[in-house]
C-alpha cells in the first residue's frame, strides 16, 4: 500500500454525479480519516461552500440501506440515501435520517473506561494501552471454550473477524443477537423455509408485481426487516402495473402503522392466524378445483369463529385470493410470535405454493445469497439465547464481550440474563452508548460510531440483487474511541496469538479481494487498490442482475391449530414502535417524531379499545398497571379506536433505565411481562400472552400532535 | 430588467398566481405511508430544534412538516383517512403575508415562494393564527441555545450551515428548502443551463421511501409534478379559501 495518496483522492465521491470523479488508487492506515477542524482553520481539501459527499451503510438496523452522507468541513450534517444502492434506490426511513444524532449524541462513550459494573457510567478514564494490555491478558488467560462473543444483529467484518478469530483460538463460534429480530419472526420464517423447500434462507416476498397482497403480522412498512424496500415494493405496487392498483389486505389484532395504509384491515384475534391462513388454503384449493390434502383438517367456520370474523368474509377472502393475477400471502411479527408460529408460517408458505406463486414474479422468492459465498448465519433465536444465558448462569464463561446489542434491554428479563452475568469473571463492552448491558461491564472499550467506521456489512434481504454494503467513515472519530477490529487485532498480536492481518482495514480488504474475480458486478477494476477505492465511492458492491433464489416445491405435512394463551383478561400485542425501533430513544429527534397511529411523542402508551375503555371506566392519559405472567409495568392509557376489544398493544422502544439523558427513565419496556415461552422454531412466542389491567388512579398526560384534549386536564369527559 | 407589471401584486406586495417561475409538489396520499422519514429529514435538513416532552404535549413542537390522519367510523367498521404529510403550502395568495406587522412573511420574487424573514420576525404570531393550515411554528424558547439546552454542545455539529438557526421569539415555517434550490440554481448558472427537472429536491421529497413527494416547476408543463398534478384526482386542500396553493395532493390512487 502506498502513503501517497491523500485520504481526499481515496475517499472523495464526487457528489452525487459520482460519473464525474477519476478513477483513484492507492490508499493507506495514515491516511485513513479525515480530520475534523473548526471552521475557521479548515483541511485544505475542503472549499468555502462545497460539500463532500461519502457514501457508507447505515447502522441503525440490519437492513443495511446505502447512504450518502453530507459533510461540511469535517462535520457529517446530512443524511442521504445511496441512489445506486439495491436495498434502499436513494431512500431513506426516519431511523437513517437521525444517525447523525446518535454520532452526535452528547451520551457518547468517550473513551475507554474502567466500568467495574458500577451501574452508572464510571468516571475511571483508562489510556488505549491499558485497555490493549486488559484485552492481551485476557487472550491469553481465559482458555477459549470459555470466552463468549456476543455481537449485533448485522452480519459485518466484525462479526466475520470474531468467527476467524474464535476458530484460530479454538473457541465457540460468536453469536449475534437484535430484539427486531425477534419482533420480525425472522428464525421462524428461515426455519419454515429451511422445513419447506430444503433451504435455509430468508423469504422474499415480491410486493412490487403482486396484485393482491394478504398480509399476516409483518409490519412490514415499520420495522419489518428491511422496510425501506418494503415500502418501495407496496408504492410500486400501488402505482400500478397497466394502471391496475394492487391491493393489500392486512390482518392484524390492531391497525398497525401498515395496516392503516392497507386497503382493508381484518381485525383477527392474536392467535386465530395459522387457522385462517389454512382455511383460506382450502377454500382457495376448492375454488381451483385442486386438492389441498394439508389442510383438509380445518373448516372455515371453525376458523372464522376463532378469528371472530363472520364465514362469509372468509369465503369472499379466499375467492379474491383464488382469482387474483398475481397473489401473495406475506406472513411475519406477531402471527410467528404463537406457539405453533412454524406451523403458520410454513401453512403461509404453503399457501403460496398452492397459488402458483413460489418463484415466480410477484410471488416468494428466497433471499439473494451473499455474495462472496459466506454461508447463511442466522441470528440467534431467543431459545439459542436462553441456553447461552444458560451457559453465563453456570459460570463456566470467564470471559463475555459485547458489541452492538444490549441484551438487557432486548430480552425478557425472565431470561434471567441480569442474575447470570454475575456469574460471568470479566465482561468487556465495546458499547457506543451507555446502555443498561454496557453499565453492567467491568470495561467499556468504545468502539467507533457507524459513521466513523470502516467495514462492510453482507445485506440479507431487501434486495434483488447479491450485495455487499461497503462502510467508510465520513468524519474523524468524535471522541476517543477505537474500532473493535483493531483493537481486537492488536490484543491478539500483544497476546503471541496473532492473526494474519496488521489492521482491520487489512483485514476488509482480505474479504473483498474475491469479489474482484467475481463477473456480473456493479464495477470491476484490473487492480486491488482501485477495486477498493471504488468499493468505497459506490458504497459496496453488488451484482447486476437478479439473484434471488427460486425455492423447489414444497414438501412436508402442515398442522396448524389455535394458540391458545394462557388465562387473563386482555391479549397483549408488543409491537416494535415504528418510530424508535429497539435502539432509537436515545435519539432527541426521533423522540419527538409522532408516532404514526397514535402520534404520542416521548413515551410510552397503552393502546385500548374505546368500548372497552368505557366498559372499564378508564380515560385516555388514566396510568394503569398492566400484569403480565412475568412481570408488570405502568403505562399511561391511549384510547385507540383502531384495536380489538380484547387486545391491548404496547409498543416497544422505551423503557430504558440507562442510554443516555434522553433515553433513561421515561416509558416502559413490555418485554419484562413476558415469560420466555418459545414456538417451535425457538423465536419468543410475543403475542401468546394475556395479561390483567389495574388501575393506579394517577394520571400522566401523554404528549401528542393530535388533538390537545387531555394534555389540559380538559374534555376528557366530552371526549368520551 | 423587464418592468414590472403591478397587476401581480396582491396585498402588501405579494405576487399572486400569475407569476412565474413557480416551485411546487405533488404529494400522492395513497403512497404515502405516515412513516415519518420526511419529518426527521426536514428536521435535519433545516436544523429544526426539538423541544422535549412537556412542550411538545403543550403543541410547541417545531415541524415544519407533520403527518395528518383522521378517524372514520367505529370499531369494527373503522377507517384511518390516507395520511396527508401537511407542510406549508406556499400559497399564491396566502393568509400569513398581509397581517404581518413587520413585513417578516413576504413572496419572495424571484422563487416566488413564501418566505420568513427571521431577522424581522418580532413574534407577533398573526402569521401562525392566520394560517388556514397551521403549518407555522413558534420558538417558544430558545431551544438551540446550549447554555439552555446543554445537548445542543455536541448536537449543534451537524447544523446545516445553509440554514439559519433561529431564536426565541421567531415564527419559521418550511421554505421549500430554499438553500437547496439557490445551490441548483447556482450549479446550473455555473454550467450555463436551466435547473433540469429531479435535479435536486427538498429533504422531504428526497428521503420518502414510498416515492409520494414529488417536488419540481409547475410552470414546465414537461415536469413530473406538473404531470401528477394535472392527473384528475389532485386536490388543493382549503382552496376555497382562495389561498392558492402550490401544493397539490392526489388522493384515491390508481384506478
Amino acid at each position: 500500500m502506498s502513503n501517497t495518496i491523500s485520504r481526499r483522492d481515496f475517499l472523495k465521491l464526487a457528489g452525487l454525479g459520482a460519473a464525474t470523479s477519476a478513477v483513484l488508487t492507492g490508499c493507506g492506515p495514515a491516511a485513513k480519516y479525515v480530520t475534523r477542524q473548526p471552521y475557521f482553520d479548515m483541511p485544505e481539501y475542503t472549499y468555502h461552500g462545497e460539500s463532500t459527499y461519502y457514501a457508507t451503510t447505515c447502522r441503525e438496523c440490519a437492513a443495511g440501506c446505502g447512504l450518502i452522507v453530507r459533510t461540511f468541513q469535517g462535520r457529517a450534517i446530512k443524511v442521504e440515501g445511496n441512489p445506486a444502492h439495491p436495498v434502499n434506490r436513494g431512500k431513506t426511513c426516519a431511523r437513517g435520517q437521525a444517525t447523525l444524532q446518535g454520532l452526535y449524541n452528547p451520551d457518547r462513550i468517550p473513551g475507554p473506561i474502567r466500568q467495574g459494573r458500577a451501574g452508572a457510567l464510571s468516571r475511571q478514564v483508562m489510556t488505549w494501552d491499558e485497555a490493549l494490555d486488559i484485552l492481551a491478558k485476557l487472550f491469553q488467560n481465559t482458555p477459549a471454550d470459555q470466552m463468549a462473543f456476543l455481537l449485533g444483529p448485522a452480519p459485518d467484518h466484525l462479526y466475520d473477524l470474531v468467527v476467524e478469530l474464535a476458530a484460530h483460538l479454538g473457541g465457540p463460534a460468536p453469536i449475534r443477537f437484535g430484539a427486531l429480530s425477534l419482533f420480525e419472526g425472522r428464525t421462524t420464517l428461515i426455519q419454515a423455509a429451511q422445513e419447506l423447500f430444503g433451504q435455509a434462507a430468508l423469504p422474499f416476498f415480491d410486493l412490487a408485481s403482486a396484485d393482491l397482497v394478504f398480509s399476516f403480522g409483518a409490519n412490514f412498512l415499520e420495522t419489518w426487516i428491511s422496510p425501506v424496500s418494503y415500502t418501495r415494493g407496496l408504492s410500486t405496487m400501488r402505482k400500478g402495473r397497466d394502471g391496475r392498483r394492487g391491493i393489500l389486505v392486512q390482518f392484524e389484532a390492531r391497525m398497525s402503522q401498515t395496516a392503516s395504509v392497507a386497503d382493508e384491515w381484518i381485525p383477527i384475534r392474536l392467535g386465530s392466524e395459522g387457522l385462517v391462513i389454512a382455511a383460506l388454503a382450502r377454500l382457495v384449493a376448492e375454488v381451483q378445483g385442486r386438492p389441498a390434502d394439508s389442510f383438509q383438517e380445518v373448516t372455515p367456520d371453525e376458523a372464522a369463529t376463532a378469528a371472530d370474523i363472520p364465514p362469509e368474509m372468509l369465503y369472499h377472502l379466499a375467492d379474491r385470493l383464488a382469482t387474483a393475477a398475481r397473489p401473495l400471502v406475506l406472513v411475519g411479527g406477531s402471527a410467528l410470535a404463537h406457539r405453533n408460529g412454524l406451523q403458520v408460517a410454513k401453512a403461509a408458505l404453503a399457501l403460496n405454493a398452492l397459488l402458483g406463486n413460489v418463484g415466480r414474479e410477484g410471488g416468494v422468492f428466497l433471499s439473494p445469497p451473499a455474495p462472496d459465498g459466506a454461508p447463511h448465519s442466522r441470528l440467534a433465536s431467543v431459545q439459542e439465547m436462553a441456553a447461552f444465558v444458560q451457559r453465563l448462569a453456570s459460570g463456566t464463561v470467564k470471559t463475555l464481550f459485547i458489541h452492538g446489542v444490549n441484551p438487557l434491554f432486548e430480552l425478557p428479563a425472565s431470561l434471567g440474563l441480569a442474575e447470570a452475568l454475575k456469574n460471568v469473571e470479566t465482561i468487556v463492552s465495546f458499547a457506543t452508548f451507555p446502555d443498561e448491558t454496557a453499565l453492567q461491564a467491568d470495561y467499556i472499550f468504545p468502539d467507533h460510531h457507524g459513521l466513523e467506521s470502516f467495514g462492510y456489512q453482507r445485506v440479507m434481504a431487501g434486495a434483488k440483487e447479491a450485495a455487499l454494503s461497503g462502510l467508510q467513515p465520513v468524519v474523524s472519530p468524535f471522541h476517543d474511541t477505537r474500532a473493535t477490529v483493531d483493537l481486537l487485532l492488536a490484543a491478539l498480536a500483544q497476546a503471541g496469538r496473532p492473526l494474519p492481518y496488521s489492521d482491520e482495514f487489512a483485514f476488509i480488504q482480505s474479504k473483498i479481494r474475491p469479489l474482484m474475480t467475481l463477473a456480473g458486478g456493479s464495477f470491476t477494476a484490473p487492480e486491488e487498490h482501485t477495486f477498493m477505492a471504488l468499493f468505497q465511492q459506490h458504497g459496496g458492491w453488488w451484482t447486476l442482475n437478479d439473484m434471488r433464489q427460486q425455492p423447489s416445491s414444497p414438501r412436508g405435512r402442515i398442522a396448524v391449530a389455535m394458540a391458545a394463551p394462557e388465562d387473563g383478561e386482555f391479549y397483549l400485542l408488543p409491537f416494535v414502535s415504528p418510530v424508535l425501533g429497539e435502539a432509537g430513544a436515545n435519539k432527541p429527534w426521533l423522540q419527538e417524531t409522532p408516532d404514526p397511529t397514535t402520534t404520542v411523542m416521548w413515551n410510552t402508551w397503552v393502546e385500548i379499545n374505546p368500548k372497552t375503555a368505557k366498559k372499564l371506566g378508564i380515560k385516555n392519559d388514566e396510568v394503569v398497571r398492566l400484569i403480565g405472567p412475568a412481570g408488570a409495568i405502568e403505562v399511561p392509557v391511549y384510547v385507540y379506536p383502531a384495536i380489538r376489544p380484547d387486545t391491548l398493544a404496547v409498543p416497544f422502544g422505551q423503557g430504558h433505565t440507562a442510554y443516555g439523558r434522553f433515553a433513561a427513565g421515561r416509558g416502559a419496556n413490555p418485554i419484562n411481562l413476558l415469560l420466555p415461552i418459545l414456538n417451535e422454531a425457538g423465536d419468543l412466542a410475543f403475542a401468546d400472552v394475556k395479561v390483567r389491567l389495574e388501575k393506579t388512579g394517577r394520571k400522566y398526560s401523554l404528549s401528542r400532535l393530535e388533538s390537545r384534549i387531555g394534555v389540559y386536564g380538559e374534555g376528557l369527559e366530552e371526549a368520551h | 430588467m423587464k418592468p414590472i407589471d403591478l397587476s401581480l401584486f396582491g396585498a402588501k406586495g405579494a405576487i399572486v398566481e400569475a407569476a412565474e417561475g413557480k416551485w411546487g409538489m405533488a404529494i400522492d396520499q395513497d403512497l404515502c405511508t405516515g412513516c415519518q422519514a420526511c419529518v426527521v429529514a426536514c428536521a435535519m435538513e433545516n436544523n429544526v430544534p426539538f423541544v422535549g416532552e412537556i412542550d411538545a404535549g403543550y403543541g410547541r413542537s417545531m415541524h415544519w412538516i407533520r403527518i395528518e390522519r383522521f378517524w372514520e367510523g367505529e370499531y369494527p367498521e373503522i377507517r384511518m383517512t390516507p395520511y396527508r404529510p401537511m407542510l406549508c403550502q406556499q400559497c399564491g395568495n396566502a393568509p400569513c403575508e398581509p397581517v404581518c406587522p413587520a413585513y417578516a412573511t413576504v413572496h419572495s420574487q424571484s422563487e416566488r415562494i413564501n418566505l420568513q424573514v427571521y431577522n424581522r420576525c418580532v413574534g407577533t404570531r398573526y402569521c401562525a393564527n392566520n394560517c388556514p393550515y397551521q403549518v407555522r411554528s413558534f420558538n417558544w424558547r430558545d431551544y438551540t441555545d446550549e447554555r439552555v439546552n446543554d445537548a445542543i454542545a455536541t448536537l449543534k455539529n451537524q447544523y446545516n450551515p445553509d440554514v439559519t438557526v433561529r431564536r426565541r421569539g421567531v415564527m419559521e415555517k418550511c421554505t421549500f428548502c430554499i438553500q437547496r434550490i439557490h445551490r441548483a440554481q447556482d450549479r446550473a448558472k455555473a454550467e450555463g443551463r436551466e435547473v433540469q427537472d429531479g435535479e435536486f429536491a427538498p429533504a422531504c421529497a428526497q428521503a420518502c421511501p414510498a416515492d409520494a413527494i414529488v417536488f419540481g416547476r409547475i410552470d414546465d408543463l414537461r415536469s413530473r409534478v406538473s404531470r401528477l398534478i394535472r392527473q384528475k384526482h389532485g386536490v388543493h386542500y382549503l382552496e376555497e379559501l382562495g389561498t392558492q396553493p402550490r401544493v397539490t395532493y392526489l388522493v384515491g390512487g390508481a384506478s
